[in-house]
């Protein structure tokens, strides 16, 4: 085993490293940290260990892999640090490396699912009508807990219900389908197309439709990730205002310009693209129905690190006449992280049992969840304690 | 690894498990380190998450003969939780449990793991809190706090650790536990508390601390003062305690800092001011109103540019952040930073801030200046570059002259952070011979071994009976 980042491929720089001065300041920040109490699974510790390798004490194989791996990379640290050390951009570097040092044989089960899967709208959909008859069957009892844990629930119904092409008059604004929230959270889309009529816009469902590529971004599968922008990009580029509702890929889009940079052709296109990215709570449309009483608010972290986005939640449910609770965790990320929860179930576990607890603290019967990755997390944990507290966008919410 | 290392490891895995005994050659780098520059050789890392296992850790480690380090949050600016040659890392990280609050006595017992802001939030809801807040107060642990005798800004009005610790257990190098102390305002025979206090792991690891909790003052109000001159708000420091007040915190900071931090925390922080004064007073309404009036007249009559009072809550909190983050946006100058800890009477703040800007412009070093005024504790942040091996070794002789020079004006080496081993050669310079051999012998009474925390706090050949002092360079090897 070579000591040393992996020549030839992108790796932590120097000067994004330089900027930690192992303060220590973010290790409460971090949930892995928060639960296991270890230097090696905190901020500061991974980013000891990217120097180490950096510094050719260490390689890339091995305890490195294994550190990296068990970052959520929620980014909590960013907000904690006063350096504003680009933790998010360390961390994905640093798996670009992991990705290209792991064994053909694990990176080749990683890719099948990530690119192989998540990249082909129609493997998504086999993928889906593959859940939804299984759990119609009910014989997904039998898979291992962690993929039942990481699983949306879905029906054949719900995944053919149709989306209209285009509704109301206005600017055009342009949905991004994207791949699990095609499957499974089609009301969530509807609701968007809903709530982007009542502020005005033309709203269009693309033809063909998929991934954003965060999934692969975030795994360090950096070729798909780029390929999956490609596709995504000639596809919305025509619109004046490209709606995501999903907060992963919000924030994902916004950075297709640094994922293109290198490529001449795209560069430009990614950039504009990325220009024109809204979250969906940042359509700011008026509330489609009243809603009265409590609404728990949790807050994702590709809304609330990557994005700062939080007031808008707030604003959005404020709007329509609920109380908002906040769920005195912090904001503490819920385990999903992407795929995290398959791949690090006993850590996702965990915080998903943490967070569904602090809903269920907050004794409201609804809880505001902006992403797919983190409502299904949550959906599954709150049931696994026996809650039947309702797991909805907020745009449903208001819907 | 030796035969005796190998096989303790053997034992702390079975007691522990795999998962919480660190072997591993890059998790042993990642315990190498503290908050500070000062890097080690970490031998294992065991996380216990009881007294029992502690005192079994313990045990196991006096059995072998093995070295102990024991580690909080590893936030600590002198390298004290840095194992120096090899040996058992014990981490407290673990043991993050609080136990009930008794309201009538107004304290709690908690495990050293739990974080310093963590018992406040705990107990805001009873209107209690616990004075002291370092300004890592989001992520340093109370076992950290009571092993440095860690202070703060609040300190200058409320006291230091030492008088919120009402008793501690702890385990013995030998494995023994033992509680000093307790709910009793004045337990019976030798106060041993004073000594595990600010011990900083040489006397035993404390395995749960009795803190006092002190009821949250009615009113607060939180002013910030700038100047055109360091000279004219070091004067007012002093000043505004002549005049009568002591406020709950009283803190500086100068221009290079508040550069830096502004950049950050966007308060709104004047960057042309020379420095700026944090003055924070509680209590009734009515002292705050008062002292308020006494804070303002006394600093008008220095030359205050402004007068900035907190408005609200938020405003309040914004100040604060922008304080207690200081130290870690030095980053935004330079990748590392060294940092002193020096105390010098208040009276002698203008004389020592004039002397450290001439010594850091001589050696050509960029100074940061964030502190606690009021107690006259400074905290000169010398920005530098590790690569560059000279602007190193001026950053070093720059940090020497001010230790120096401090100590020249009545004042001591460190008012919070402790010795660690990173101030531990510049104990003779306020300690002779007999001072040395009187602490080694308090040492040697708890540890006779010599086994835990080695080489920290007293310099190197301190020892009972046999004093032999080192030069007081800092030995090779512990600069990273």
């Amino acid at each position: 085993m070579s000591t040393g980042w992996k020549p030839g491929i992108p790796a932590p720089t120097r000067d994004d490293l330089n900027t930690c001065v192992q303060c220590g300041l973010c290790l409460p920040s971090c949930p892995t940290f928060r639960i296991t109490g270890l230097e090696t699974s905190s901020p500061r510790g991974r980013i000891a260990a990217m120097r180490a390798v950096q510094a050719g004490e260490a390689s890339v194989e091995g305890d490195f892999t294994r550190f990296t791996d068990e970052c959520l990379a929620c980014r909590a640290c960013e907000a904690a640090c006063p350096s504003s050390v680009p933790y998010g951009r360390l961390i994905e570097a640093a798996r670009i490396q992991t990705e290209a040092a792991r064994p053909a044989h694990d990176r080749a089960v990683r890719r099948a699912g990530i690119a192989g899967v998540m990249g082909h709208r129609r493997m998504v959909r086999l993928m889906g009508l593959g859940m939804a008859i299984t759990q119609a069957l009910r014989v997904d009892r039998l898979l291992p807990k962690r993929l039942r844990l990481a699983t949306p629930r879905v029906t054949v119904r719900g995944m053919r219900t149709p989306l209209p092409a285009s509704s109301g008059e206005g600017p055009t604004a342009m949905l991004l389908t994207g791949c699990v929230m095609d499957i499974a959270f089609r009301p969530v889309h509807q609701a968007t197309i809903d709530a982007l009529v009542r502020g005005g816009y033309r709203a269009v469902v693309p033809r063909g439709g998929g991934c954003c590529g965060a999934l692969a971004a975030h795994a360090g599968e950096l070729t798909s990730a780029r390929d999956l922008a490609r596709k995504r990009i000639a596809e919305l580029e025509q619109a004046e205002v490209i709606v995501v509702d999903s907060a992963g890929c919000s924030a994902h889009m916004r950075t297709y310009g640094h994922l293109l940079a290198d490529d001449p052709a795209w560069a430009h296109r990614a950039d504009a693209v990325a220009a024109k990215v809204r979250d969906a709570v940042e359509i700011n449309a008026p509330p489609g129905r009243p809603v009265e009483g409590r609404v728990a608010v949790h807050d994702a972290c590709h809304h609330l690190h990557a994005q700062g986005i939080g007031p808008e939640v707030r604003r959005t449910l404020r709007a329509a006449g609920a109380t908002c609770v906040d769920l005195g965790d912090g904001g503490r990320c819920c385990g999903a992280g992407g795929i995290y929860n398959v791949l690090e179930p006993a850590m996702a576990g965990e915080l998903g049992e943490q967070k569904a607890r602090a809903i269920i603290a907050t004794g409201a019967p609804v809880v505001a969840v902006a992403n797919p990755g983190c409502a299904i997390q949550i959906t599954n944990h709150l049931r696994a304690l026996g809650s039947d507290v309702e797991v909805r966008h907020p745009l449903e919410i208001v819907d | 690894m030796t035969t005796t290392a190998g096989a303790l490891a053997d034992q702390l895995r079975h007691l522990l498990g795999p998962d919480r005994l660190l072997e591993g050659d890059l998790a042993r780098n990642l315990y190498s380190h503290d908050g500070s520059i000062v890097g080690g050789d970490c031998g294992i890392v065991a996380l216990p998450e009881t007294t029992d296992e502690v005192a079994a850790c313990m045990r196991m480690a006096h059995e072998a003969g093995v070295d102990v380090v024991p580690r909080g949050s590893g936030t600590g600016l002198t390298g004290g939780a840095v194992p120096l040659e090899g040996g058992l890392v014990i981490s407290l990280a673990r043991m993050r449990e609080m136990g009930e609050v008794d309201v009538a006595n107004s304290c709690m017992w908690v495990q050293p793991g739990v974080l310093n802001l963590d018992v406040s939030m705990a107990i805001a809801h009873l209107g209690l809190h616990y004075a002291p807040d370092p300004s890592s107060q989001q992520a340093c642990s109370i076992g950290g706090n009571v092993g440095t005798n860690a202070g703060g800004p609040h300190c200058l009005a409320y006291g230091v650790t030492v008088q919120h610790v009402l008793g501690v257990e702890m385990v013995r190098p030998d494995g023994e536990v033992v509680i000093l102390g307790g709910v009793a305002p004045d337990p019976p025979g030798y106060d041993l508390r004073g000594v595990v206090v600010g011990a900083e792991g040489t006397v035993g690891i404390v395995t749960r601390v009795l803190l006092r909790l002190t009821p949250l003052p009615p009113d607060v109000r939180t002013m910030l003062l700038d100047f055109l001159s360091v000279s004219d708000a070091s004067a007012v420091v002093q000043a505004i305690i002549a005049a009568g007040v002591i406020p709950a915190a009283l803190e500086m900071m100068d221009r290079n800092m508040t550069m830096a931090v502004e950049e950050f925390v966007h308060a709104g922080l004047p960057t042309d001011a020379a420095a700026l004064l944090l003055v924070e007073v509680d209590g009734t309404a009515a002292e705050v109103g008062t002292a308020t009036e006494v804070v303002e007249r006394v600093a008008r009559g220095h030359g205050v540019r402004t007068v900035r009072v907190a408005q609200d809550e938020e405003e309040r909190a914004l100040l604060w952040k922008a304080r207690k983050t200081a130290f870690g946006a030095v980053a935004r100058v330079k990748p590392s930073y060294y940092l002193h800890d020096c105390v010098v009477p208040r009276t002698r703040l203008v004389e020592v801030m004039e002397a450290i800007g001439e010594i850091t412009e001589r050696e050509g070093v960029m100074c940061l200046n964030v502190f606690h005024a009021g107690d006259g504790n400074l905290h000169p942040i010398i920005a530098l570059d590790r690569s560059d091996p000279d602007e190193t070794e001026r950053a070093m002789r720059a940090g020497d002259q001010i230790v120096r020079a401090c100590v020249a004006m009545g004042g001591t080496l460190s008012g919070e952070h402790g010795i660690g081993v990173e101030k531990r050669d510049y104990m003779p310079l306020v300690f002779d011979h007999d001072d040395l051999e009187a602490q080694a012998c308090v040492r040697r009474a708890f540890d006779p071994d010599g086994r835990m925390n080695p080489d920290k706090v007293l310099p190197t050949g301190t020892r009972c009976g046999e004093v032999g002092l080192a030069d007081t360079q800092v030995p090779e090897g512990t600069w990273i």
